[in-house]
């Protein structure tokens, strides 16, 4: 659907041939080109400036509303790391959503394979449960999972909740139908002969999903792990319910600035802000360098946790 | 690849399906940890939700947040297309800073801005300063524009992608033909672009409507819980309503109910979208 579109419009020709070319396909005079681009800009912009600022700033500072520091310090990006723990947040973060974004890609393509080339009864509504089951909240999914888990330590004496390998497997409950879903649309676009050629020459099922379909689906398999893995990263509701102070995730974390106060009343707003850009910036980072390949997902959907 | 289906009915079917069966349970803190030997309660649950129970506040709460926030996104999203779909010096740059807001995760958009519209914060004081005197921005009546224009700057990206992909459908004949007509910029736009736009615009709203009310991580971020009642969206009642109250039974049925809310944006967006491969080959 609007994968296929919205790449093509991001690997088009960015350069006009002359410039009677570019009169004729132009949208906007100049004047409102550039009304937009200025509005648009400032818009974005505006709570990027303040957050780097503020993390230069006092906690005071900011909470009496300064926008330019009345006291520049990094002081703030020191402290981060032995106040809250952010950093053990950080690690547990990898560690789950990186584990999650590993094994949905590999079980998505599996996956993917089957449904899109074999043919069986209920494929197609399996495909749309895929969409489906992205779109079911959250809050949903949350729940029985907690009951379970809670129940686990009665019913089968082990404890669940609190443990990075059950927040593990809850993300595994999102980060797998949009994997599958992505997969999907990549293998698609893949001929068919290569396999074709290799079932003659008598390979198996797994030997062509190894050695043919892995090796040129490897762009699609890495956007489908990042983006499960940016999904776990992203999680609140999970985390907020399956973790404890030691297993609790760099998005729980940066709550805990906000209520925790030091020598008086002031909750740590710079650290607070400095925080944020550290747990942005990965994010950011990582969605620039892939930019090209994740536009297509993005349009997708379901990134926003 | 069977373990692959197997791995998803585990952990997608499974739970839907114990949700479903806990929404008819009397499931609260003193019962959940024997919680298969929980009373059954038919459709208490369901009655006291929509007869006991904010529900429906926040039903409307969570619809008229969504539609807002579609609609206001959209001119957004179309202009920053149009401004965009021409080449100029810098333009790549633009393209990328314009996703900015979209991929930036949802909890730290949230808490920018929650320590932005703090009291004696950046903007009441910013407002003050040109003589605009504001309340609280994240209690009371307020909290609710706060939270439309909180998710609008987060996710208006998303519009602008796929009215981007839009605009690259429009053949280069036909600005051609309205260049020959002598069609000037509205004309041309009203008459000649945004036919082209209709479609994938159309889609992007429903997926974006979809998105704002499964938003969960937004609200309870900006807001904390309690959330003020005037941003009590579906998500946050019912995450409340089970990891506050510990009325698992009841939250799980407040979950099911807002599914109602989702389900038609979800129909129209299942079926705009190709599901075969043969669907999908002569594109």
């Amino acid at each position: 659907m609007t994968e296929t579109t919205t790449e093509r419009s991001y690997r088009a020709p960015t350069r006009r041939r002359g410039s009677r070319q570019a009169e004729v396909t132009r949208l906007l005079p100049n004047g409102i080109l550039v009304v937009v681009l200025v509005v648009v800009c400032a818009f974005i912009a505006i709570p990027l400036i303040y957050v780097v600022l503020s993390s230069l700033n006092s906690d005071l500072g900011v909470a009496r509303g300064e926008i330019i520091p009345s006291s520049w310090s990094l002081q703030n990006y020191a402290d981060i790391w032995t106040t809250i723990g952010l950093g053990k947040g950080i690690a547990n973060s990898l560690i789950v959503a990186g584990s999650a974004g590993v094994v949905s890609a590999a079980v998505a393509l599996a996956t993917a394979y089957v449904f899109v080339r074999f043919r069986f009864f209920g494929r197609v509504t399996i495909m749309r449960g895929l969409l489906v089951v992205q779109s079911v909240p959250g809050t949903l999914m949350v729940l029985p999972v907690f009951v379970v888990f809670a129940s686990a330590g009665s019913y089968l004496g082990i404890t669940v909740i609190g443990t990075l390998w059950g927040l593990f497997l809850t993300y595994l409950t999102f980060t797998l139908p949009f994997s599958t879903w992505v997969m999907v649309t990549y293998l698609r676009g893949l001929p068919k002969e290569l396999e074709e050629a290799a079932r003659i020459d008598g390979a198996s099922n797994l030997m062509i999903l190894l050695k043919i379909v892995l090796p040129l689906s490897w762009p699609g398999v890495m956007v489908s792990a990042i983006f499960a893995f940016l999904l776990g990263w992203n999680d609140v509701i999970f985390a907020s319910v399956m973790t404890n102070s030691d297993t609790q995730t760099a998005a729980i974390a940066l709550q805990v600035f906000g209520s925790t106060q030091q020598n008086g009343t002031l909750p740590l707003y710079g650290q607070m802000m400095a925080a944020s850009l550290v747990c942005a910036a990965p994010v950011i980072a990582l969605f620039l360098i892939f930019q090209r390949y994740l536009v297509s997902g993005l349009t997708s959907g379901a990134v926003k946790g | 690849m069977i373990p692959g289906g197997a791995l998803m009915i585990f952990v997608i079917v499974v739970p839907i399906l114990l949700g479903l069966y806990m929404s008819v349970l009397t499931l609260d803190q003193y019962t959940l940890r024997q919680w298969l030997s929980a009373p059954f309660a038919g459709p208490g649950n369901y009655i006291e939700a929509v007869t006991d129970s904010p529900l429906l506040k926040s039903f409307w709460i969570s619809l008229s947040f969504a539609v807002l926030s579609t609609a206001a996104a959209v001119p957004l999203g179309i202009a920053a297309a149009l401004a965009t779909q021409n080449y100029f010096p810098g333009r790549a740059v633009m393209r990328s800073v314009f996703l900015i807001p979209f991929v930036m995760p949802s909890f730290v958009v949230a808490t920018v801005w929650r320590t932005m519209f703090q009291p004696d914060g950046v903007i009441v004081n910013g407002l003050h300063s040109v003589g605009i005197t504001s309340g609280l921005w994240l209690n009371g009546p307020n909290s609710y524009w706060t939270l439309v224009f909180v998710e609008v700057w987060a996710s208006w990206p998303f519009i602008y992608l796929l009215a981007l992909a839009g605009l690259q459908s429009v053949d280069h004949d036909v600005h051609e033909a309205s260049a020959l007509d002598g069609a000037s910029w509205w004309p041309k736009l009203r008459y000649v672009i945004f036919p082209y736009l209709k479609g994938p615009v159309a889609l992007a709203c429903v997926i974006a409507t979809l998105n704002h009310i499964n938003n969960f991580a937004l609200p309870f971020v900006l807001f904390g819980i309690p959330a003020p009642d005037d941003v009590q969206t579906l998500p946050i009642l019912t995450y409340s309503t089970t990891f506050e109250s510990f009325r698992f039974g009841l939250g799980a049925a407040m979950a099911f109910s807002s599914l109602m809310l989702l389900a038609i944006p979800l129909i129209i967006y299942v079926r705009a979208v190709k599901l075969d491969v043969d669907e999908g080959a002569d594109k």
